[in-house]
């Protein structure tokens, strides 16, 4: 019975995780085709099921980076970083935005 | 090209040596602390360890051939003034110094000083503006009336060629040159996007969202349009 539980919460946790990357992928569709609000509400979602995925703010950043909202794509490097602190394209969009 | 000196290498000492050097220029960077000279010293063409109150010393490391020296002795006024004053006396052609009060500042101008930077008041005053108006990102004064400003595309003009948007019939502005950014996938798959500058834009170009424009021309008109 416990093994069963486990695999049923396993499958949910895998299932979760693919939901999530589908959503990152929908975003990033919406930021090549430049529809600013479309990639923010789907990986806003994406960042509601899964609140520690570095890839979810570092896509929102650049969103909030291209409508020149500088405050909050800061924030979401920043977040992304205090998760992954080697994320590597938040540091150097991050470090670009330090002092404008 | 040209050669710098840079004497003293706090916070601002460091940046100018850095910035001058990541543009190809030859920088001489000096300070009488050791460590501050070590910093440096793998990126600038010269770092020296040294009193820059002490002619003898500045002559033996030749700062009479720079072109530029930028004293950036802010906190020891007395050290400042007298530094100035043996370069304008060595010949050095063109002094640059940071000043931290208005006195300091004046005494700096009357010593043949030929630009007198007040970093601190002068950071206080762009985040003021950038404050008080979020939208502008740069603001050159070329004049008290006239400026450069960097400011994102307003709302109501997004969408619209520039000759639709009329900035230079309603504000008396021009638009030298506009910023977009272009979305892109990099090699490593990661979504990003690269800056195009579009410099001297064409009527038919037209603005987004996002974009920033470069806009030269009187602050009445500017300030006009920041307020939309």
């Amino acid at each position: 019975m416990v093994k069963k539980e486990e695999n049923d919460f396993n499958q949910k946790q895998a299932d979760r995780k693919a939901k999530v990357k589908d959503l990152i992928e929908m975003g990033e569709f919406y930021f090549i085709n430049q529809k600013w609000d479309n990639a923010i509400e789907v990986l806003g979602k994406a960042q509601k099921m899964e609140p520690n995925n570095p890839d979810v703010y570092y896509n929102l950043g650049i969103v909030y980076e291209m409508k020149n909202y500088l405050e909050e794509a800061k924030h979401m490097f920043e977040k992304a970083l205090k998760i992954k602190p080697d994320h590597e394209c938040s540091k150097k969009h991050l470090n670009k935005l330090v002092g404008t | 090209m040209r050669k710098f000196a840079v004497i003293g290498l706090g916070r601002f000492g460091y940046g100018v040596a850095k910035t001058l050097t990541e543009k190809g220029c030859e920088v001489l960077a000096i300070d009488s602390d050791e460590e501050k000279v070590k910093d440096v010293s793998n990126f600038v063409t010269h770092a020296v360890q040294l009193d820059a109150t002490d002619e003898d010393a500045l002559h033996h490391v030749g700062i009479q051939y720079v072109d530029v020296a930028v004293v950036s002795i802010g906190e020891n006024i007395e050290a400042s003034i007298l530094i100035v004053m043996t370069l304008k006396e060595m010949g050095v052609k063109e002094v640059v110094a940071k000043a931290v009060t208005p006195i300091h500042g004046k005494v700096l101008r009357n010593i043949g000083v030929s630009k007198v930077v007040f970093p601190e008041r002068d950071m206080a005053i762009k985040i003021a503006n950038s404050l008080a108006v979020p939208n502008i990102l740069e603001q050159i004064e070329l004049s008290s009336e006239y400026s450069i400003i960097e400011t994102t595309v307003p709302e109501n003009i997004a969408g619209r060629t520039l000759i639709e948007s009329g900035i230079r019939d309603r504000f008396g502005v021009n638009v030298i040159a506009v910023k977009k950014r272009v979305p892109t996938i990099t090699e490593s798959g990661e979504p990003d996007f690269v800056e195009e500058w579009n410099v001297s834009p064409m009527p038919e170009d037209r603005l987004e969202e996002g974009d920033v424009l470069v806009l030269l021309g009187p602050n009445e008109g500017l300030n006009k349009l920041k307020k939309g």
